[in-house]
């Protein structure tokens, strides 16, 4: 056995508070992106700790299916960004406001 | 003798259907042909029906056929049925057989038409709802009928829709007879109510007296519209706009006559309504005179002959208001055959005179063609109720029904019998302009005979047959030595009054004696001359004007109509209707301005409100448990 599930859900909740901060207060597309991946595995985290906790084994199934997900959404996220980078756009999400109503 | 009803019914439909359908594949004599046929074919039905209804008992003769049910709607069930009674066959006898005669007569009238064939499908139309009205075998279906005749009068008055005076009076029509429509659905919804059924046997399970007068009342509403008596008669002399087959078929066999049908057919309700039927008869007393009035200074032929028509079937309202039955339906049968031959021979004066209508304009036409002269004769004596000629026989037995129906019947008596005075002069009146003399100059202009082909033979031919009719047909009864007209619809409808012989000896006397004179001072004016029309300004303006019930009627609703549309689209419409729906629309784009602030196109904007919202669930979610 290891540590009590309250640490890893500890660990999951700081994982989750550090991405969100993150996207909230970051510019740079790619760092939101970043961040975005370490809320997904924060969140990934806690399945899998509830998952051991209770025996069960549908939370890790979950869990590859969020990392499925997750490397198809960095795929065309990260494809963007190289697309902006080549158009020389600036890396800069606050001025990206074209759909502004 | 169901299936003859059944075939009586539909043969006309069928006929106006396949000229429908067979649109320009159809020759256009080809056309009139087939309707002519159809009708013939519904006559034959007709017939079928009576001498199987003839053999049986006077108790057996009520047959209803139901081919599927209708209408259901809660416990509310109608049947689409034929009705096979007495009363029934003899209607479906006059409508078919006149019926046929007319349409026959219109191959040669509207011969060269341009449309030809939709005037044989209206014609079918015609025929065909009126079979539905008389054939029907429930009050709804009575219902439909009535409608379907005010439609098919519409689509034939406004048949020549290039005439702005035509469609003004189909138009007229329409809205007078949809008046009546409305009275009558109002009724039936209340036998429905309490009933909740419209057999004809419902009638007599209406009670409270309240809604007997208001059934009767609304019944009788469609009767007076249907039939242009006082005070919805102004339709049927602007009416006259209509080819003139159009004219003998609505004045004849159809449409005016389905009021006094209607009144015989539930006369239950009448007579659990004295003082409605009391309305009735007056009406009918009311609408002789006045329309016997009008009818002296008429100068269009055909419009004569609409307000004598008003005149007759005001006599036969008369009949049926005070309870006599066989006489009111005898006289309509009389009435379907002089008054088609009148139309008809008033229709060939008309065809040889390049359609001129005026009876200032004619004259001397007896020398012309004397065998219209004598048809037209023949009518118009039938007409005045001379013997041996059929509208003595009919319309005495009215008269002296009102003689013997108390004090309220004298006062009738009085009025028919100045009617009976009336109807000589203006029938004469007409006669002697039109045929006597020498030949008007207009005439001796205009006037080309009718040739001995197809056209000449299909006009001559139904106006003989009509002639002998006319002649022949008011011996089937002449009370009090024979009745069997009486007798044949006891079972229907038995009268409630019986004159004593005297009073019908006296009656007929008196009548016949009136009539003579009418057409006496008819002959001192306008034959012999030897005395000048008398002129009254006054009479002569309020006559011509018809008692003024057209302006009337423009004041007391067309003016205030349009005048409250004109100000409630100034005073409404712009600044609450049309201003309020530009308010709406534009506070909507204001609204949707604001909401747009929302949509600020930064990134992190949006994933704050989502982190929040997602936060803000999570707290609830936690405190809530």
């Amino acid at each position: 056995m290891g540590p009590e599930i309250a640490w890893y859900l500890g660990v999951s909740a700081f994982l989750f508070a550090v991405g969100a901060l993150g996207v909230l207060l970051r510019r740079n597309p790619l760092i939101v992106l970043l961040s975005l991946e370490i809320m997904l595995n924060g969140a990934n985290l806690a399945l899998i700790a509830f998952s051991r906790h209770s025996g069960n084994g549908d939370g890790q199934i979950f869990a590859l299916a969020v990392m499925a997900v997750a490397a198809s959404e960095v795929v065309v996220g990260l494809g963007l960004v190289v697309a902006m980078n080549r158009k020389r756009i600036t890396l800069d999400v606050d001025r990206m406001n074209v759909l502004r109503g | 003798m169901i299936v003859g009803a059944w075939i009586c019914l539909l043969a006309p439909l069928v006929g106006a259907l396949l000229v429908t359908l067979g649109g320009n594949a159809l020759p256009r004599r080809g056309a009139a042909y087939l309707v002519t046929t159809s009708v013939l074919v519904a006559f034959g039905g007709a017939l079928t029906s009576f001498i199987a209804l003839l053999g049986k008992d006077p108790e057996d003769r009520e047959h209803i056929s139901t081919a599927w049910t209708w209408i259901t709607g809660g416990s509310y069930r109608s049947g689409f049925a034929v009705l096979v009674d007495p009363l029934s066959t003899m209607m479906m006898l006059i409508v078919s057989g006149v019926g046929f005669l007319i349409v026959a007569y219109s191959i040669g009238y509207m011969d060269g038409d341009r449309e030809e064939r939709r005037y044989f499908a209206y014609m079918g139309l015609f025929v065909f709802s009126m079979l539905l009205l008389v054939q029907g075998g429930n009050l709804i279906l009575l219902l439909a009928g009535w409608g379907m005749v005010g439609l098919s009068s519409y689509l034939l008055i406004g048949f020549w829709h290039e005439r702005p005076s035509a469609i003004a009076a189909a138009k007229k029509a329409f809205v007078m007879n949809a008046i009546g429509d409305a009275t009558m659905a109002l009724a039936l919804f209340l036998v429905i109510k309490q009933t909740g059924t419209l057999s004809f046997g419902a009638l007599s399970d209406v009670h409270g007296t309240a809604a007997i007068n208001l059934v009767a009342l609304g019944l009788l509403g469609g009767a007076v519209a249907k039939s242009a008596q006082l005070p919805l008669h102004t339709w049927l002399p602007d009416a006259m706009e209509g080819p003139t087959p159009v004219s003998a078929l609505i004045h004849a066999a159809t449409m005016v006559t389905a009021g006094v049908y209607l009144i015989v057919r539930t006369h239950v309700i009448f007579e659990a309504a004295p003082k409605v039927q009391d309305v009735a008869a007056g009406l009918g007393a009311a609408t002789l005179l006045v329309a016997g009035l009008i009818a002296l200074v008429q100068v269009d032929i055909k419009r004569v002959i609409a307000y004598s028509t008003m005149s007759q079937i005001g006599y036969m309202f008369l009949g049926v208001g005070l309870g006599a039955y066989g006489s009111g339906m005898f006289h309509l049968m009389t009435h379907a055959f002089f008054k088609a031959l009148l139309f008809m021979a008033a229709g060939i004066v008309i065809h040889s005179l390049s359609a001129e209508q005026d009876i200032r304009k004619m004259g001397g036409l007896r020398k012309l063609m004397p065998r219209t002269y004598w048809a037209f004769m023949i009518g118009s004596l039938a007409l005045v109720g001379i013997p041996p000629f059929a509208g003595f026989f009919s319309k005495d037995p009215i008269i002296s029904s009102a003689l013997a129906s108390g004090a309220y019947g004298d006062v009738l008596w009085v009025v028919a019998l100045v009617g009976a005075f009336l109807t000589g002069l203006y029938t004469f009146r007409m006669l002697f302009i039109v045929f006597w003399g020498e030949p008007s100059a207009f005439v001796r202009e205009h006037f080309h005979a009718l040739k001995s082909d197809v056209v000449g033979v299909s006009m001559g031919a139904t106006v003989g047959v009509l002639a002998v009719l006319s002649v022949i047909g008011g011996w089937l009864q002449w009370v009090p030595f024979w009745d069997p007209v009486d007798t044949w619809l006891e079972t229907v409808a038995a009268p409630l009054v019986s004159p004593s012989d005297a009073q019908e000896a006296i009656s007929s006397v008196l009548a016949v004696a009136l009539g003579l004179a009418g057409i006496g001072v008819a002959w001192m004016l306008y034959a012999a001359k030897s005395r000048a029309v008398p002129r009254s300004a006054l009479w002569q303006r309020l006559l011509e004007h018809k008692l003024y019930f057209d302006e009337a009627y423009d004041g007391a609703f067309y003016r205030p109509a349009v005048w409250l549309a004109r100000a409630l689209g100034r005073y409404v419409e712009q600044p609450v209707i049309a201003a309020g729906t530009r308010e709406v629309g534009e506070d909507t784009r204001d609204l949707g301005g604001i909401l747009a602030r929302l949509q600020t196109g930064l990134l992190r904007t949006y994933a704050l409100a989502i982190a929040s919202a997602v936060a803000v669930i999570a707290i609830v979610f936690v405190v809530v448990k």
